[in-house]
């Protein structure tokens, strides 16, 4: 007898309507599991066919861009040297030979052309940065840029930061406030690069705190960008009103020793948030400022523990040696443990000027003002 | 002709040097990782005329190949010149520490290179 498939179909209807509760949904288990498991294995096919695809497209464009650029672009003696790179009105025709006409054409060339830019710069970097704006390469970019998608939009940014190409305010600063975390620092640092005037204008916009994270990775690329056009940072310590913009710039203030911010950070001492207030005090310390340290020994007793401690800190690294005897005094009597021990640290600092007091400490003390003492002077003990 | 030795692992940048630095004024022998460089060095005796080297590489990085090429017993040691994009200040020094004769930093300018390689090669001569 010959069996046809809607036998097979009407069987296994059979088996599935007389089946336990249990075996039917083993069952539904089942077909879901096998199911899924072909379309993944259709999508990492798919893949890498077009991995493959790319690949071998690859293999066959690359020689032939890589010679353009060298013959047209990098080793051209043709090119006038009497007029600027980006005035050179090149000779697009030779690129015709590239499938330009197509996304995947063009990304491979702007690929290269960045490639080629990371390597060499000067004359030969603008002719190719002139060609990328002469092929219209940055049309791309700009329509990544307006992309729903904030992968794309990342992709844009780097592109357009490579190529040194401007990004209009409007465009930019909105993405530099943004809620994505990735998209928001590749805007900050596409804007840190790319503003010639004012690097820092975003900090005017900027609503939400500036994240620990957020600090360290701006922090990383002002102080790592070149040519960079540094601002008076007091301008944001006086009137910003994100306090983590002013905590940030203090910190921007004492890695560029930017003395005329100085008087903004003093200002600061009267601030009602004490975080801030420390952060002020810190900076000061670190700057080195000798002339407010009579106004930090005054505030002294009316600051809370942290305060009291970046105060103590700052006046052993201003090192002027004119409050010994506060800090002394304190390392005596104070009841507290790392008071003590910021007094004990700020002394040792302040070693040139206060020997005597040292030697007369370490006479006199006994116990853990002793130890920790001691454990100042360790110079191998940061901490 | 100058016999040049350039280690590097970037695929784009050979073809710049090569192109700077062509024939018959100069050979230009690639290699694209540190161990490669040390091998061709050791086949062909230390006789290059120049070195032209990154510092970050497989296997073997710049800073080794220098030391190699500075300890190897030559009557005049084989200059080097590295180019690399890792450059801070402590590897700056290190290499100069090493005995690099000369730095650049990518990217580089092309016309730069090849002054500063005509430089070298001069003063060896």
């Amino acid at each position: 007898m010959e069996t046809t498939l809607s036998d097979i179909l009407q069987d296994i209807r059979s088996i599935y309507y007389y089946a336990p509760l249990a075996i039917k949904v083993a069952i539904i288990f089942i077909i879901v599991a096998v199911s899924a498991t072909v379309l993944a294995y259709l999508v990492m096919l798919r893949s890498r066919y077009r991995n493959y695809r790319q690949q071998r497209r690859m293999a066959r464009m690359l020689p032939k861009i890589d010679e353009l650029l060298m013959n047209e672009i990098i080793a051209n003696p043709n090119i006038p040297h009497d007029v600027a790179p980006s005035k050179v009105a090149l000779d697009l025709e030779p690129f015709d030979e590239l499938p330009l006409h197509k996304r995947w054409g063009r990304e491979m060339l702007t690929e290269r052309i960045i490639h080629y830019r990371n390597n060499v710069s000067g004359t030969a970097g603008d002719l190719l940065r002139n060609l990328y704006l002469q092929l219209d390469l940055d049309k791309d970019a700009m329509r990544k840029l307006k992309s729903r998608h904030w992968n794309k939009k990342v992709e844009a940014l780097n592109e357009f930061t490579l190529m040194d190409m401007p990004i209009a305010d409007v465009t930019i600063l909105p993405l530099a406030n943004s809620r994505n975390r990735e998209l928001r620092a590749a805007a900050r640092q596409a804007y840190i690069k790319l503003s010639k005037n004012e690097p820092f204008k975003f900090f005017d916009s900027v609503t939400d705190p500036l994240l620990p994270w957020d600090q360290v990775e701006l922090y990383r690329i002002i102080t790592t960008t070149t040519d960079i056009a540094i601002p008076n940072f007091a301008r944001w310590i006086t009137y910003s009103s994100n306090k983590s913009v002013v905590s940030f710039c203090m910190k921007l203030v004492v890695h560029y020793n930017q003395l005329a911010a100085v008087p903004a950070i003093i200002k600061l001492l009267e601030n009602r948030d004490h975080t801030l207030r420390a952060e002020a005090i810190e900076a000061l310390g670190r700057l080195k400022i000798a002339e407010v340290e009579d106004r930090l020994v005054h505030l002294y007793t009316s600051q809370p523990l942290f305060c009291q401690i970046a105060i103590l800190k700052a006046l052993g690294r201003i090192r002027s040696g004119r409050h010994i005897d506060f800090l002394r005094n304190e390392f005596l009597h104070s009841t507290d443990f790392d008071l003590r021990k910021a007094a004990a640290r700020a002394i040792v600092k302040n070693e040139i000027m206060a020997r005597e007091v040292i030697d007369e400490l370490l006479a006199t003390t006994t116990g853990e003002n002793l130890l920790i003492l001691k454990h100042c002077m360790n110079p191998l003990i940061k901490y | 002709m100058s016999k040049i030795l350039l280690v590097e692992d970037d695929e784009v940048m050979p073809k710049i040097i090569a192109r700077i630095l062509p024939p018959p004024e100069y050979e230009v022998d690639i290699a694209v990782n540190g161990k490669e460089a040390i091998q061709k060095l050791e086949a062909n005796h230390y006789q290059y005329d120049l070195l032209i080297t990154d510092i970050m590489m497989p296997y073997a990085n710049g800073f080794e190949i220098l030391s190699k090429v500075k300890s190897h017993e030559r009557e005049k040691p084989i200059p080097v010149i590295i180019v690399s994009n890792a450059g801070n200040e402590d590897m700056i020094m290190e290499g100069f520490k090493l005995g690099v004769d000369d730095f650049l930093k990518k990217p580089i300018i092309p016309a730069e290179l090849v002054i500063r390689v005509k430089r070298l090669l001069m003063r060896n001569k």
